[in-house]
């Protein structure tokens, strides 16, 4: 059995990175199997790693998201779609804070699960998967959506991220897949 | 209007152009970045931004001259200072020159989306208002308030208006999408008694039941989860001017009924509230749609059709009114040629013969989409068959005979306009200048399918 289409089905199309150990490895395998269950990329868990130090910034005690998209770009190895996952704060120079942060239609992104916590363990695996799957939407290239129900909705707060099914809507599951798809052509 | 927002942003930072462009990209505006004053006004002479992000300490021309010179050369530009933490002194002063407000740096994400949306809102009311009361005065001869034509029928449409829009009747508007019915419900609004009043429209059926729901009504704080602040609903917001509701055969039985009573005891209370609110706006509504047709299908309510319908004026689609074309297609170039500073002058003869041969399933918009797009492709200074060749493919359907209904004319066109944006659905959506989720509730509805 070496059909090329069991081959792509087989290749593994994103890499998680956890940075940190203190990662609930949990949190982890939530992101992976909705990363998988409502994009329909094949993710995998790689090891841990150290924190990005370079993109520390000590007077703001926040880490540089962008500075760490430039880390994950330097890696040559690896899947198609890297995203590093970490337990910090997260900031971009000109906001206070970022939930998570990608190159639209790129290969990078990166989430802090940082502001996420919630008592309800529950809820915080669902935040997190949630922030994930909409940046994995702009690592295929899609822009913010209007739809209420949508996981492309830009969330002002966390309590619309937690209002949100767990799902694109029609429009957005559309273009994922067209673009997931092409995607995957191109790198062959 | 469902065109996205161009933006400049300007800043001698690179990492904060690069940030700011790349958050604003992803809300789905389009954004151009200037490193200097000066850059940004050189850009500004070839073209009009709708918002400029200005940051307030830059070397050479700073934030508050930069405020200023945009002005001067824009009056109607929006300007944003960006501003570091503890200088709330610079932007009051940078208000004082016009700014229409301030961020200091670093901005939360959630203000910063807040103001876009203000931004936004705001733009679009401008945009209802503005252009075409400027028309009005400076008419070309075949321009009428924005509204293009030298056709007998388009002729017979503005008497209509004119006798129309004295009164202060409910008018509906009927014609298929992209005639521009939205222009001949501001153009009755300019010429009524309502004219003092403000103009505000909505497309009913571009959103969900529940968000139209506190759209039209307002709401009070606290009646639902995430309304933090009390809102004024866009029947309150019409006051004592004309409320336009586009696509009113979109709205469900339920939502006409809450209408109808709005109508008939001019009150209306906001979502979760009890306090009732006089209201005392002029109704134009506008559909594509066969109300009879809904109504037989029991979709749409009898009591309800005979309130909004008590004028009627249907404006015919452009293929039954070819001779606007040259002069549409005309406007339009000029149009968009000032806009992208391209030294295109006009259309070859054959050029014309082309756009009147072609049936325009999408009408005015769409032709106005074309020309926007050839002004761009466009190498020299007339615009001439081989620029219009891409309208040969739509045109395809000519051979195999003509599409016999409109919903025939409009799977063709929609699997034609798919089919040259290699089935990009948002692609697509911007060319056909309506949103991605109408598109694809079209396509489900029709069927179409990527082959
Ligand atoms: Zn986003
Ligand atoms: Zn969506």
């Amino acid at each position: 059995m070496d059909s090329p289409t069991a081959d792509i089905a087989a290749e593994t199309l994103l890499d998680l990175i956890p940075y940190g150990e203190e990662i609930d490895p949990l949190a982890l395998s939530v992101l992976a199997a909705n990363l998988q269950a409502v994009v329909g990329l094949r993710t995998c868990i790689r090891p841990f790693r150290d924190h990005p130090e370079e993109a520390f910034i000590p007077t703001r005690y926040q880490f540089d998201a962008v500075k760490v998209l430039d880390d994950l770009c330097r890696e040559k190895e690896g899947a198609l779609f890297r995203m590093g996952v970490i337990q910090r704060d997260l900031c971009i120079p000109i906001l206070t804070y970022v939930y998570g942060e990608s190159q639209l239609g790129g290969h990078t992104a990166v989430i802090s699960l940082h502001r996420l916590h919630h008592i309800d363990r529950q809820v915080y695996y669902e935040r997190g998967a949630k922030i994930a799957i909409h940046e994995a939407g702009h690592l295929l290239g899609l822009e913010h959506c209007r739809e209420p129900g949508c996981l492309m909705r830009f969330s002002k707060q966390l309590e619309q991220l937690d209002l949100l099914p767990m799902r694109f809507c029609p429009a957005c599951e559309y273009e994922i897949a067209r673009l997931l798809k092409k995607a995957i052509q191109n790198r062959h | 209007m469902t065109r996205s927002m161009h933006i400049m942003v300007v800043d001698d930072e690179e990492t904060i152009c690069v940030a700011l462009s790349a958050w604003l990209t992803k809300e789905g505006y389009s954004v151009e970045t200037a490193s200097s004053g000066q850059e940004a006004l050189n850009r500004l002479e070839k073209k009009h931004y709708d918002l400029y992000l200005v940051d307030f300490k830059m070397p050479g021309m700073d934030g508050l001259q930069l405020v200023a010179e945009i002005k001067r050369r824009q009056p109607d530009a929006a300007i944003i200072m960006i501003t570091a933490h503890g200088s709330i002194q610079s932007a009051v002063e940078a208000m004082k020159r016009g700014a229409i407000d301030y961020l200091c740096k670093p901005f939360d994400p959630e203000e910063l989306s807040l103001l876009m949306e203000r931004v936004a809102a705001a733009k679009t009311i401008q945009q209802a208002e503005v252009p075409v009361v400027d028309q009005w005065d400076t008419s070309r001869q075949a321009s009428w308030g924005g509204i293009v034509g030298q056709s007998e029928a388009l002729r017979l449409v503005l008497n209509e208006i004119e006798e129309v829009a004295p009164t202060s009747a409910p008018v509906l508007i009927t014609g298929e999408t992209g005639t521009g019915k939205d222009l001949l419900a501001l153009a009755i609004h300019m010429r009524s008694e309502q004219a003092q009043g403000p103009f505000v429209a909505i497309n009913c059926g571009a959103q969900s039941e529940t968000l139209l729901e506190s759209e039209l009504f307002g709401h009070e704080r606290g009646a639902f989860t995430g309304a933090v602040k009390a809102r004024r609903g866009r029947l309150e917001m019409a006051g004592t001017g004309t409320l336009f509701l586009d696509e009113i055969g979109e709205i469900s039985p339920k939502m006409q009924v809450n209408l109808l009573r709005v109508l008939e005891e001019k009150k209306l209370c906001r979502l979760g509230g009890n306090q009732p609110i006089d209201v005392d706006f002029r109704l134009v509504s506008a559909t594509h749609k066969d109300l009879n047709q809904l109504m037989r299908e029991e979709q749409f309510r009898e009591d309800f059709f005979y309130r909004i319908n008590v004028l009627t004026i249907h404006i015919p689609p452009l293929r039954e009114r070819l001779e606007d074309v040259p002069v549409l297609a005309d406007f339009f170039l000029q149009k968009y040629a000032q806009e992208t500073g391209k030294p295109v002058e006009g259309l070859t003869p054959r050029a014309v013969e082309i756009l009147m041969g072609y049936s325009w399933p999408g009408n005015v918009r769409e032709l106005r989409n074309v020309i926007e797009r050839v002004v761009v492709i466009a190498r020299g200074r007339m615009i001439g068959a081989d620029e219009l060749s891409f309208l040969k493919v739509y045109g395809g359907g000519t051979r195999s005979g003509p599409a016999a209904t409109l919903k025939e004319a409009e799977i063709q066109h929609l699997q034609n306009v798919l089919e040259s944006c290699d089935w990009s659905i948002t692609q697509a959506a911007k060319m056909l200048d309506i949103d991605r989720v109408t598109l694809s509730r079209k396509m489900k509805r029709f069927n179409i399918k990527r082959p």
